[in-house]
């Protein structure tokens, strides 16, 4: 193709993307806007994008007020520890799904589609029921780390189940069984041959429900009591909800920075992302 | 040995099955024995009344213009995100300058959580200090102010448009690997047949990306029907509950009006539908292929 | 072993035994948000309570007003609830009618009892026993933009509506909003209500029937709405809440606002230049005014009780009583910080203490919530002009009187 012709095409795809790109790039305008303004500028009239004054000191109020940093830690702690737990349940399934011969693997697949249509909203008050009367150390699940873990990993399976196994189903059979005419046991062939053809489907299971984690609002307000446990999401919506004055500043800087990382990941991993998710939407 | 080999295929599944029946069985059986009972707020059950709840419910009015606004909702968002990710796929599927930053920027939305995307948007819609009239203003769009949270006739269509601004980088993704999925040398075939590149898309390009779209209409819908904090964060289901759907209204019921059991009755209301619009759906798209 | 060490092991041994037997109890605590003091109030009165208090470890978890219901109604049907919570008392009820409140009159004697002011405790107050301590009140009264009232030549604050409406129409003509009208979210029907009442109307009769659909609340609703469409109001009074109308108030966009004595704080903070007064709700035939008390109440599954009512015996002594009051800008509810100069002194919060003999608390009937919510819609759509006023109160009162149980 000729230097002229890429050119032209370039401006026409961007041409073609600009108004969702505006759309998508306006609300980070507003969040880095507000976020930089002293509060007596974000509520002025008429509102301008540009601040006369950066108020720098944002950052650390809102890091005092919304105690970022150890949010920072649970969620990312939280959303990891479900991610590794969802895998760790979904692999195996998984594998099972794609290779194993497995009754009634139909209704097996519908449980799977079922458990996605019940939104967190709808069960709250039987997820804490449930945790309530699940004995952990001194108490129950309530108030844990550990019961939110078990909730988003279990929300999560079905997804990645899903996507694993039909990912799965696109790796050769001939690899393994070449493996074992070799001498190698099944899981041996499993484990040498198999799973590290899988690693590029796994980690973008992983990234999707780290993301459905580190984003998750309902359970972890209806689950955690302890300050010094609560995730970046709650931190930022409890900045806002039934407050009798609301630093939107602080706000929108807290919402800037728990995106940031999870919008590093997708940078960094769109290319995976894009292929990962094909061959998870096959089946 | 054989009984091992018969048996290690149920053993994998076993655990995925078991946290998936607990946290989610006992909450469902849960709610199934409050939508049958009179439930104090506090849940404590004074005793079964059968179907009352589930009568209750449907003599609301609110509950039936949330539930017709329910399906304009999911309509509304779930066809603004095929019709706008599809074409954005399209395009993210060519071969141009720039593309990776695109497809990032594509996928941005989906990296803020929707909580903090509603309070977000709410706030760019502020009346009297959101840059969304600020902006229209300086373009010269229009002089006042638009109070858009106000009236559900400008608060709705906002609501759908940020429903379908977060929903689409999931859809194009998904679009995506379904465009890339496609063998390029169809292409090639087709042009040597002379077919002009709007045929090769219409009788190529869509009927290999319609199983893709299916799968995100599926999901979307699932997904939308049951998205909550949109339309809470921005409006609470309100003024004089002109933008509620079933959601917010039963997380109303639940939490500000103290109701659990009609509560339940409406999750499982809206577990019916969603159940049956995905079980009628799959089958009919089944067909159609096979046929 | 040495001999020295198995000693030291026996008394540690036995320390341990004993230290079991006196294990520090730890009291849990619920409380509301108010602002950003809030924690850091009650972390410093856990601090002092433990200091006097060895044996009670107090663990105070804040939470946020738009949870705090949901927080306690998931609480305690799973049973893990606090001992001790702050609730509004206009839910109190409820936890009454379920038996989750403690009555506290067995802990009080009347020196206690006389701690508080009469008119803060009554509400907590249920058939002859009291559920709840007042920790938190508030008042309504007009708040008035005095630089902006000079513009537009107005000297005193309007004391009755039709003023009001003169006053705003003056300010219309200098293209200043005149009065703030809350038209969204909580407290909605509340901003109704302080017309209603001084139209000699009530929310609900002494029959326990609705009663806001009278000919009072047809004027009160039909003089709202004639300020809205006369742009007497801010503009589209359903896109703004409570704290959205503070915030214009705080920047010099609405020239008059109702509310709570806290906006006082919030202005010295973020907009100390504003020159401002309180003066009474404006009146047509009755003054009135609004009057709330948040609640703390002992849970009746508390294994703790003792401690708990040892703290809260603390809570409300004189000096954390003032500490708390000041901090938030709330009204004093017990006599000794009341004698505070800061209170007495202050002549801005004297304009709410004085409005309290005319005040309405929120009635404890079952079904407030949803009386309240069926007035709020029934307001809105008056405001945004989808029906008119008196059908539309009539058909509130109707699903009212189901809720009130009537």
């Amino acid at each position: 193709m000729t230097a002229s012709r890429m050119v032209l095409r370039s401006a026409l795809c961007w041409l073609g993307l600009s108004p969702l790109l505006l759309l998508v790039i306006f609300p980070f305008a507003v969040m880095i806007s507000t976020a930089l303004k002293p509060i007596d500028e974000v509520l002025a009239w008429p509102p301008r994008w540009l601040p006369d004054h950066i108020a720098w000191h944002n950052f650390a109020d809102m890091w005092l007020a919304a105690d970022f940093g150890s949010a920072l830690l649970n969620s990312l702690g939280i959303s990891i520890l479900a991610t590794l737990l969802a895998i760790a349940i979904a692999v195996p399934a998984a594998y099972a799904m794609a290779r194993l011969e497995l009754p009634a693997k139909d209704l097996y697949r519908q449980f799977l589609l079922v458990t996605q249509m019940l939104s967190p909203v709808l069960l709250v008050l039987g997820l804490f029921r449930m945790a309530a009367s699940v004995p952990l150390g001194d108490g129950t699940l309530v108030d844990t780390r550990f019961g939110v873990i078990l909730i988003y990993g279990a929300f999560n399976i079905a997804f990645a189940v899903w996507m694993l196994a039909s990912y799965f189903a696109t790796i050769p059979r001939d690899l393994e069984e070449a493996a074992w005419l070799d001498g190698c046991t099944r899981t041996g062939a499993v484990l040498r041959i198999f799973l590290p053809l899988a690693v590029p489907a796994i980690s973008v299971t992983a990234i999707v429900t780290f993301v459905a984690a580190w984003n998750e609002f309902t359970v972890a307000l209806t689950l955690l009591r302890d300050p010094s446990k609560l995730t970046v999401t709650l931190r930022v919506v409890n900045l806002v909800a039934g407050r009798y004055s609301v630093q939107w500043n602080q706000v929108m800087l807290a919402t800037l920075l728990a995106t940031l990382p999870v919008a590093v990941m997708f940078a960094t991993l769109q290319r995976y992302l894009v292929r990962g998710l094909t061959l998870g939407a096959v089946k | 040995m054989r009984a091992v080999r018969r048996a290690a295929p149920l053993l994998l599944i076993l655990p995925s099955l078991l946290l998936a029946l607990a946290v989610i069985g006992y909450p469902l059986y849960e709610m199934i024995r409050l939508s049958l009972a009179d439930v104090s707020r506090f849940g404590q059950i004074r005793g079964y009344v059968g179907l009352a709840n589930f009568a209750r419910v449907f003599a609301d009015p609110v509950f039936l213009s949330a539930l017709l606004r329910t399906l304009e909702w999911t309509i509304a968002v779930v066809g603004g995100t095929v019709l706008v990710a599809t074409p954005t796929a399209l395009i993210l599927h060519q071969n141009f300058w720039g593309r990776s930053l695109a497809r990032t920027l594509v996928m941005l939305p989906w990296a803020i959580s929707l909580s903090m995307a509603a309070i977000v948007w709410l706030w760019a819609f502020d009346g009297d200090h959101g840059m969304v009239n600020a902006s229209l203003r300086s373009l010269g769009l229009m002089s006042g102010n638009v109070q858009w949270m106000a009236r559900a006739e400008t608060a709705f269509p906002v609501e759908i448009g940020v429903g379908i601004l977060v929903s689409v980088p999931f859809s194009v993704t998904i679009l995506l690997g379904g465009l890339s999925s496609i063998p390029g040398d169809i292409y090639e075939a087709a042009s040597i047949d002379g077919a002009s590149r709007l045929q090769a898309f219409r009788f190529l390009t869509l009927p290999l990306l319609r199983s893709f779209i299916n799968i995100a209409i599926v999901l979307n819908v699932i997904y939308v029907f049951n998205s909550f904090p949109i339309i809470w964060v921005m409006t609470q289901g309100g003024p004089d509950n002109s933008t509620h759907i079933l959601v917010t209204y039963l997380y109303e019921l639940a939490f500000r009006l103290g109701r659990p059991g009609p509560a339940a009755a409406v999750s499982l209301v809206m577990l019916a539908i969603v159940f049956s619009f995905t079980m009628i759906y799959v089958r009919l798209q089944a067909r159609e292929q096979s046929a | 072993m040495t001999r020295s060490s198995a000693w030291v092991a026996a008394a540690a041994a036995v320390a341990t035994m004993f230290g079991v037997a006196a294990r520090a109890e730890t009291v849990h605590v619920t409380a509301a948000y108010y602002s950003d003091k809030t924690g850091p109030y009650f972390d410093k009165i856990a601090q002092e309570f433990h200091a006097a208090n060895p044996g009670i470890d107090i663990k105070v978890d804040v939470v946020n007003w738009d949870s705090l219901l949901q927080k306690l109604q998931t609480d305690i049907s799973g049973g893990t609830n606090p001992d001790i919570s702050i609730i509004g008392t206009r839910w109190l009820l409820d936890f009454v009618k379920d038996d989750q409140a403690e009555p506290l009159d067995g802990y009080m004697d009347q020196a206690f009892k006389d701690r508080f002011i009469g008119t803060f405790l009554a509400p907590a107050q249920i058939g002859g026993k009291t559920y709840g301590l007042p920790i938190a009140a508030s008042a309504r009264a007009l708040y008035f933009n005095k630089d902006l009232f000079a513009q537009a030549g107005i000297s005193a604050p309007p004391a009755t509506w039709d003023e009001v409406q003169q006053d705003a129409a003056k300010l219309k003509a200098k293209g200043i909003a005149g009065f703030g009208l809350q038209g969204k979210a909580i407290e909605t029907d509340v901003y109704w209500y302080y017309a209603l009442w001084t139209y000699g109307g009530d929310v609900v009769g002494k029959d326990g029937h609705a009663a806001f659909a009278g000919d009072a609340g047809v004027k009160a609703l039909t003089m709202y709405k004639s300020m809205i469409d006369k742009g007497l109001t801010e503009d589209g009074p359903t896109n703004y809440t409570r704290e959205d109308l503070q915030n214009l108030f705080k920047q010099g966009r609405v020239a008059m606002v109702i509310t709570a004595p806290f906006l006082i704080n919030q202005i010295a903070a973020e907009a100390p230049k504003l020159n401002y007064g309180i003066a009474p709700v404006p009146k047509e035939t009755t003054s009135a005014t609004y009057a709330v008390t948040d609640s703390v109440v002992l849970f009746k599954n508390s294994k703790v009780k003792k401690a708990a009512w040892k703290f809260l015996d603390f809570l409300f002594t004189k000096q954390p009583r003032i500490d708390f009051t000041k901090g938030e800008g709330f009204l004093p509810t017990t006599k000794a910080e009341a004698e505070d100069t800061y209170f007495t002194t202050n002549e801005r919060l004297q304009t709410f203490v004085k409005l309290l003999p005319s005040a309405h608390f929120a009635p404890t009937v079952t079904g407030w919530e949803d009386t309240a919510k069926a007035v709020s819609d029934a307001v809105q759509s008056v405001y945004v002009g989808k029906a008119e006023p008196a059908p539309a109160l009539k058909q509130a009162a109707g699903i009212a009187d189901q809720a009130l149980g009537k």
